[in-house]
């Protein structure tokens, strides 16, 4: 890469690094539009202010050359650090004023431009406290900068901040190793600290890991080769983060399709509106919608500039397919033979983001790819201890908690274990009054299609619901998709009155079928029950 | 698409994929047109993210009554040749009340004619969720605001009641009383929306190209007179100056720039290899933040 020897040799001579800031301004002839970047890599960086994650930034943004010339003149005015640098964390907010501000769930982005992608760089804070801003943080990431004091080296915080990584699947991990020069550049400490750092890796899978002595204040081992460290001959920080693969999309895995919303046009056009999750479908290929079973065929792939002839991972398109298979919002197509796992239950990892505590009486939905499922009911089964990487058992679960959770879900779903499919394998968890997010996790393992006993779990039918509490809905689509919310909003009722209620798979998205006279009987029945114990409760 | 997707690919896919996440899951959004360059990115990928159909909610332009002519000529050529439906909303009350840029401040101007008429609009017409053009770029506070931003009831803003946003997830479930703020544009830079405007080729109001206007230096900033409203004030001497806007607003406030870029791949040459950020001197801001932080870190209270 030859735009590396030249940030190198900029570096070297002292200047910034500005050579970088011209080479996206090539414009293409015959667009007389500048060169697009070839993609985007999302970086999250871990670590405490006393490990000097501020000036790290502040010095990526330097090196990389992504600051305006009245930034740098005023830095370059700025007091000056001990060393006589450039205080580069004077580029990066303070931490302190945030939580003046009362704002506790904060990561914050910043873009620049290297000459051949975009960088984005995720910010959490570390301290210990912090676990779900930077749970939340991770969830972006592509690769994730863990920092640490060369003089302290790894500690509980930097294993703690290896699980959360490995929970959120960020498989790329770079140990910024700084403060080098405080300790006289020692190789034996950091040999020590890297076989330490390797050993956490091997523990938890990383795919990528690699160990970098640096000096964030002095920009040593950034973007320019540190002469006091000869002994090392390893990748620089913005070298390494150069040669990451960019944003990976699944192109290679199974055909995923949650569905968004239908949008339809005239009299004839009706599409599903989406984004490709991984895999990808082209023109005349079959899909299958995972919970009704039916099949159809891609007729087109509409977008504004043209019809597309295939359509792959990441890219937003509107599906029209031959035949009208009647999904909607919350539906998620596949390949027949590959398709989508329909799920009742499943274990799950997640992390606890509200101040509020997990209470079992509260109603909440879960929040998939792009459906909203009412969760019949929650366990918490686990903590994991993140300092001594073990789980002890647990009920009860509040912020910043990592905890084990079987979930029953009120209806059938699209779930898949995380591992291999990051799109339909992660949810939030939503409090159904009050609409906040109040945890995010990942799918575990998946349990099948709920197949519990009538008697031990209300079902609530669609018939009966469309006599009374939907009585006013005709049969357009609109009216399904309102008598499915409040069917939803039933569930969540009764669910906070102590009924377990489960949704057949009649209220799967789009299915419309007409049920049976006995299921309205018994449903009327429960429904004086319910209601007795609703009013009791009162 | 063989070629693999560049970073405006990844960013259009994206916006795209949040305005149908807002559009499926509130009842009655709005689109907040502000007639600018980010604007015009946000409606054209409006429309890309609903085609064949039509963007399935309004427009609404809040007139401080300030704007520059150009830009209310665009804003209603905009929705005529798009089809699209424009509501105009303006703060009757403030106008009445006088209130106006060149005698009073630029907070109670912006308050009244803007958040204000801005608040009246919404509430008047019901609206549960309004998309802006925002950019976590633009300046240091910004950097953390959410793709979904909530309101509570009268509009006010809690920071403790912001949603955590995880993955591609947006929890558009609304509490009681809520409403919400949605900025498909967050990952965007002011760059990229050049970009996106050449290879789109996407018209502009032609303010952002540099042309020979009647300017006045006050403040160190130089103004473009659009009408006879802004009395000269005494020394002040009207010029002709070849001049441009980076960003564009109510014209008595918004300042222009010297410059010869009168056609696209010029202004976009500037931008890319802009020596000013586009809000000279948020660094300054941030050097005060920091020096207040430290000194409080020191007992300064």
């Amino acid at each position: 890469m030859p735009a590396l020897a030249e940030v190198r040799d900029a570096a070297e001579r002292g200047a910034p690094v500005t050579v970088l800031r011209r080479a996206p301004a090539v414009r293409c002839a015959a667009a007389g539009s500048p060169q697009p970047l070839a993609g985007s890599l999302h970086v999250l960086t871990c670590g405490s202010v006393d490990d000097g994650k501020s000036t790290l930034i502040g010095r990526l943004l330097w090196d990389a050359g992504a600051l305006h010339t009245d930034q740098r003149q005023t830095l370059q005015r700025s007091p000056k650090t001990a060393a006589g640098t450039p205080d580069f964390s004077l580029l990066v907010d303070g931490l302190a004023a945030e939580r003046e501000q009362g704002i506790t769930i904060d990561i914050a982005w910043r873009y620049f431009d290297t000459p051949t992608r975009r960088l984005v760089i995720i910010d959490s804070p570390g301290h210990e406290q912090y676990t779900r801003n930077m749970a939340t943080g991770a969830s972006h990431a592509d690769v994730a900068i863990l920092l640490v004091d060369a003089r302290t080296g790894i500690k509980v915080q930097t294993r703690r901040h290896a699980a959360i990584l490995d929970l959120m699947g960020v498989a790329r991990v770079i140990l910024a190793v700084n403060k080098m020069d405080l300790i006289d550049w020692s190789e034996a400490r950091f040999g020590a600290i890297e076989a330490e750092f390797l050993a956490l890796a091997q523990r938890f899978g990383f795919r990528n890991a690699v160990a970098i002595p640096v000096s964030a204040v002095l920009g040593d081992n950034i973007a320019r080769r540190s002469a006091a460290a000869s002994w090392y001959h390893g990748p620089l920080l913005v070298e390494h983060l150069q040669q990451m693969p960019a944003r990976q999309t699944r192109g290679d895995g199974p055909f995923r399709f949650p569905v968004q919303m239908v949008v339809r046009a005239g009299q004839d056009f009706r599409g599903l509106a989406g984004t490709v999750a991984s895999g990808k479908t082209a023109v005349g290929g079959e899909v299958i919608d995972a919970v009704s079973g039916r099949r159809a065929r891609v007729r087109r792939i509409v977008t504004m500039g043209r019809d597309l002839d295939s359509a792959g991972a990441g890219q937003a398109v509107v599906l029209q397919l031959d035949t009208d298979i009647d999904v909607s919002r919350g539906a998620v197509l596949g390949a027949p033979g590959q398709e989508p796992a329909v799920v009742g239950s499943f274990d799950a990892r997640l992390v606890w983001l509200a101040d509020e505590p997990f209470n079992p009486a509260r109603g909440y939905l879960l929040r998939t790819a792009t459906d909203l499922v009412p969760v019949a009911s929650l366990d918490i089964k686990a903590h994991l201890d993140l300092a001594a990487l073990t789980e002890g058992p647990a009920s009860a679960c509040g912020v910043n908690d990592i905890a084990v959770a079987r979930f029953d879900l009120g209806r059938s779903a699209v779930a898949e274990p995380f591992a291999r499919h990051r799109e339909t394998g992660s949810f939030m968890l939503v409090d159904a009054l009050t609409g906040a997010s109040v945890a995010g996790g990942v799918v575990t393992s998946i349990l099948g299609r709920d197949k519990r006993r009538a008697q031990e779990v209300f079902q609530l039918t669609r018939s009966l619901l469309k006599r009374g509490i939907g009585a006013d809905l005709g049969h357009d689509a609109a009216s399904e998709a309102e008598l499915r919310r409040r069917a939803d909003e039933v569930a969540i009722l009764l669910r906070g009155a102590g009924v377990a209620v489960q949704l057949d798979d009649q209220w799967a998205p789009g299915r419309t079928d007409a049920s049976t006279v006995w299921l309205s009987l018994l449903l009327a029945l429960s429904f004086g029950f319910v209601s007795a114990i609703v009013l009791g409760a009162l | 698409m063989s070629a693999p997707p560049t970073h405006l690919d990844l960013l259009e896919a994206e916006s795209i994929h949040i305005f149908r996440e807002a559009a499926a899951q509130f009842r009655k959004p709005v689109l907040l047109y502000s007639i600018g360059k980010d604007s015009t990115v946000l409606l054209h990928l409006a429309r890309k993210a609903f085609y064949p159909a039509r963007p399935p909610f309004p427009l609404l332009h809040v007139d401080t009554t300030w704007k520059f002519r150009d830009m209310i000529a665009f804003r209603d050529r905009t929705a005529r040749e798009l089809g699209l439906e424009l509501i105009v909303h303006v703060n009757r009350e403030g106008l009445a009340a006088g209130i106006n840029p060149v005698d009073y401040p630029p907070s109670t101007y912006t308050d009244v004619m803007k958040t204000q008429g801005l608040r009246q609009a919404l509430d008047r017409h019901g609206f549960d969720a309004a998309f802006g053009g925002a950019r976590r770029d633009e300046e240091a506070s910004r950097a953390k605001e959410r793709v979904f931003s909530f309101r509570a009831e009268g509009h006010r803003w809690d920071p403790r009641k912001q949603r955590p946003e995880m993955w591609r997830l947006l929890n558009g479930r609304l509490g009681g009383g809520e409403t919400a703020r949605v900025f498909p544009l967050s990952n965007w830079t002011e760059k990229d929306v050049w970009r996106y405007i050449a290879r789109e080729q996407l018209e502009v109001v032609p303010l952002y190209f540099a042309a020979l206007r009647p300017t006045i230096a006050r403040n160190g900033s130089l103004l473009v007179l659009d009408d006879e409203r802004m009395p000269l004030r005494s020394g002040e001497s009207q010029a002709p100056r070849q001049v441009r806007f980076r960003t564009l607003g109510c014209w008595p406030l918004t300042a222009a720039i010297e410059s010869q870029a009168a056609d696209l791949p010029s202004v976009i040459d500037e931008t890319l290899s802009a020596s000013v950020s586009e809000r000279q001197g948020r660094l300054i801001d941030h050097d005060e933040a920091g020096a207040m932080e430290r000194k409080k870190q020191e007992g300064y209270f």
